[in-house]
């Protein structure tokens, strides 16, 4: 048979003005060299119904995808340069925002980095009460990211019964520390105040529903032939692609790499814990989904033994006596730290100044890794640099390889299958 | 050139029976005296010009069309299906649906709602759309949605009685994809374009398996003529005849109605309601509703073809309009059965549909005019 020959058809089509307003981050002459040829140029976003806060520049050949050039940054609220005016205490807040369903991991890692530098020792029962909420945070993320993945393919009931679910996550917080997202609950030596022992009952019926009706939503979302065809053998990494494009996380995971920082370089109560790193080995993007469905399972298991630790303790002693620092220990009694913060707030957070020096802390928040590190000057109670690498930012890089060769309709597939949060990468 | 008379006379020759609006009501009958109410149309029946109005009204091509099985009746599946996708979809998804208008009855009325808020919105033409046609297409969807009406019988009323009727049908029901095409076309944007190449391409892949599903059924009744169809049908329903015939319609109907799990050229995470893209206001609600009217007239096809059509017990009130409501009703469930998809089914992809379409459906849809053709040749012998 003889090679095809193509035709070009004369078609008045003019390269569109905003690539010139807009200062798009495209090599020059993009456009008009893809209108020429036999190629075309979309801008998925800002404002299109699959693309989040940010715009994807897709050169698109037929139906399959040659590059796709991200163009973030359209939520950049410059956290980073936000926390150099504020004081650590008030830097909870502000870390919590790039990803506010993810808020106790976001904010626990800022807070390990005050707590390694001011060598500070954690209660036991307020470690258990911070791994808890963090994996409550990172079922809530898991489910708002498998919502976004199904929304995408068009499964709106697998939209709703995570957003559902993720509402009981939303509830947890909200028993815990008053507030349904972005919760401040940890602070430097501790946390905020204390889990009852009803609230701790009703975490365990939480999980336990929560458990239930992840089966309902593996049924209808997960192994649905539809699902399935779409996402296997989809935008595949292998292993040393995951590495060299330096993804993190769950994504990391599902392409072989048993990388986990809360099995590594445990923290908190983890290494007392007994659970499960998540491995697959296909990297394409129905194991980067089926990854995080399983991880939602460990998590569950996490937060029951974490509710049986707790049960079993002595209420109180939530705040460590590192920073509270007042009360001395007697003879042969140890040294026992607050059961609240309350009342004591700002003698105890008001004036935290840290040691001269550079303070690194790696955490496993839901996404992926993610980095903290504070520089502090010894002298002033802000942090002279707070440096934040977010996961998101982490994978940007990979997925935008990973898209090489796709259609045009697996975009948003991928997309949802890496649960891209813009406002966590841009911070 | 007829006569004003010849042609009153014409339309009443032909007109639609329903007793209780068209003929004589007898209340009660003794051996002297018959007592009756007068039909309604018989209060127009001496007012020069508007009699000849309720004749033609009443007289069977117009009524098809524009009432039963046509326009009106489109309307009036329309609204409640849109409501019952929107409610059953709400219901599983642990949610109400449309509540706030009209909560006694559920909301029912929400379609309508919506399209008076179409109604007041601004419909704005961007500047790269082609102005006459990217007004004038949207319009112009009604021509493919109701001609076919003249063709496809209900009972009794029909306007055009055909020996071809099923093969025109589904030729004239073709044209709606063309029109979509050329609204992405007028539309001259990229992601419109995007969308009516989509369009293009599901129409490739679903059409042949449709029309050799609906052939082997011609084949197997040995008639094109629906009336015959239908009367072939009044022991057993094709679908028994032929499930693999009537299960690739079925799967073609979801395809060319770009229903879940094919709802592709208008996917709106990934081209933003494709060839639709562009249209604000009553022009986009009138576009909107494209896809439905598709689903009507294809959901009236499957019944006349597999589900024995207006067969049905009559009901002697409702006269002529009898076997037009259970054709109705077996359409209306069938379209309740395709906007259920919705729920639990996700999206494929263009070259997915495109192989499903070519590999899987093409087998079923021969091996399903084999059976034809054998229970055909038995049909012949006579057999059965």
């Amino acid at each position: 048979m003889s090679e095809m020959k193509e035709y070009s058809l004369p078609v008045p089509v003019k390269p569109p003005a905003e690539i010139e307003s807009l200062e798009l981050p495209v090599p020059p002459g993009l456009d008009e060299k893809a209108t020429k040829g036999d190629e075309i140029v979309l801008f998925v976003g800002p404002q299109h119904g699959g693309s989040g806060h940010m715009r994807l520049i897709v050169r698109v050949h037929g139906d399959v995808i040659r590059e796709v050039i991200p163009d973030p940054g359209f939520v950049h609220r410059g956290v980073e340069k936000l926390a150099e005016n504020k004081l650590y205490i008030q830097n909870i807040p502000l870390v919590e925002r790039p990803a506010i369903m993810d808020c106790v991991n976001f904010s626990l890692g800022y807070v390990r980095a005050i707590e390694q530098a001011m060598d500070i020792e954690v209660p036991e029962r307020a470690k258990y009460i911070r791994t808890m909420l963090a994996e409550i945070c990172r079922i809530g993320t898991h489910f708002y990211d498998a919502g976004i993945l199904s929304v995408f393919l068009g499964h709106t009931t697998g939209f709703m019964w995570p957003f559902a679910l993720r509402e009981l996550a939303c509830e947890v917080l909200m028993r815990v520390a008053g507030a349904r997202i972005t919760a401040s609950y940890v602070v430097p030596g501790g946390v905020r105040r204390d889990v009852d022992n009803s609230t701790l009952n009703y975490i365990y019926e939480a999980t336990t529903y929560i458990q239930r009706k992840a089966k309902d939503f593996e049924r209808i979302f997960v192994r649905n032939p539809v699902t399935i065809a779409r996402l296997k053998d989809v935008a595949a990494l292998s292993k040393k692609e995951a590495i060299k494009y330096g993804i993190v996380g769950p994504f990391l995971r599902a392409c072989g790499v048993e990388y986990d920082v809360r099995a590594v370089e445990p923290y908190d109560a983890y290494d007392e814990l007994t659970w499960d790193v998540i491995v697959a080995d296909e990297g394409d993007s129905y194991s980067r989904f089926l990854v995080r469905v399983n991880e939602i399972q460990q998590s569950i298991s996490i937060i029951k033994q974490c509710v049986k630790a707790l049960k079993d303790m002595p209420q109180g002693n939530i705040v460590s006596a590192d920073i509270a620092g007042k009360k001395k220990a007697k003879e042969g009694e140890e040294k026992r730290g607050l059961d609240t913060v309350k009342g004591a707030f700002f003698r105890l957070f008001g004036r935290l100044t840290l040691p001269a020096g550079e303070y690194t802390t790696l955490t496993e928040a839901a996404r992926g890794t993610l980095l903290y590190t504070i520089v502090s000057d010894g002298k002033s109670n802000a942090p002279y640099r707070l440096r934040v690498v977010t996961p998101g930012w982490c994978y940007l890089k990979g997925f935008m390889e990973s898209l090489k060769g796709c259609r045009v309709a697996d975009l948003q597939a991928v997309y949802g299958s890496f649960g891209y949060f813009p406002p966590e990468a841009d911070r | 050139m007829l006569s004003y008379n010849a042609l009153l006379e014409m339309f009443r020759q032909n007109s639609v029976g329903i007793p209780i609006i068209t003929r004589k009501l007898v209340l009660y009958h003794t051996a002297t005296k018959v007592a009756y109410i007068p039909p309604v149309t018989s209060l127009f029946a001496k007012i020069p010009i508007l009699n000849l109005i309720v004749a033609l009204i009443f007289w069977k091509p117009f009524f098809a069309v524009l009432f039963a099985p046509g326009l009106v009746c489109i309307l009036i599946a329309l609204l409640p299906i849109i409501w019952f996708e929107r409610k059953v979809t709400a219901r599983v998804q642990w949610r109400y649906g449309p509540l706030e208008i009209s909560r006694d009855i559920g909301g029912l009325i929400q379609p309508m709602a919506d399209g008076m808020r179409y109604f007041f919105q601004e419909v704005i033409t961007h500047r790269e759309a082609h102005r006459p046609y990217f007004l004038q297409f949207p319009l112009l969807t009604f021509l493919p949605v109701l001609l076919p009406i003249l063709v496809i019988p209900a009972g009794t009323i029909y306007a055009i009685n055909t020996p071809y009727s099923i093969p025109a049908a589904i030729a004239l029901i073709s044209l709606i994809p063309m029109i979509i095409v050329a609204i992405g076309w007028a539309s001259n944007s990229k992601y419109a374009y995007v969308g009516s190449l989509r369009e293009a391409f599901m129409y490739f892949s679903y059409e042949i398996v449709l029309i050799i599903a609906a052939m082997s059924m011609v084949i197997l009744y040995g008639s094109a003529n629906a009336i015959e169809i239908v009367k072939e049908q009044s022991v057993i329903p094709g679908v028994i005849l032929n499930p693999l015939a009537a299960l690739v319609f079925f799967i073609a109907i979801v395809m060319a109605t770009s229903r879940f799990p094919f709802e592709i050229p208008e996917a709106d995470p990934e081209v933003v309601f494709g060839p639709f893209v562009e249209y604000t206001g009553i022009i986009f609600g009138l576009v909107m509703t494209i896809a439905y009217e598709k689903l009507y007239l294809l959901c009236l096809l499957f019944s006349i073809l597999f589900l024995g059509g207006w067969n049905g017990p009559f009901i002697p009130p409702l006269g002529d309009l009898s076997p037009v409501l259970w054709l109705f009703l077996k359409t209306f469930v069938l379209m309740m059965i395709f906007v259920f998809f919705r729920t639990f089914y996700g999206r494929y992809r263009l070259d997915q549909a495109l192989k499903i379409g070519w590999s899987t459906l093409m087998g079923f849809a021969i091996v399903g005019l084999g059976i034809s053709l054998g229970l055909g040749a038995i049909n012949i012998a006579g057999w059965l």
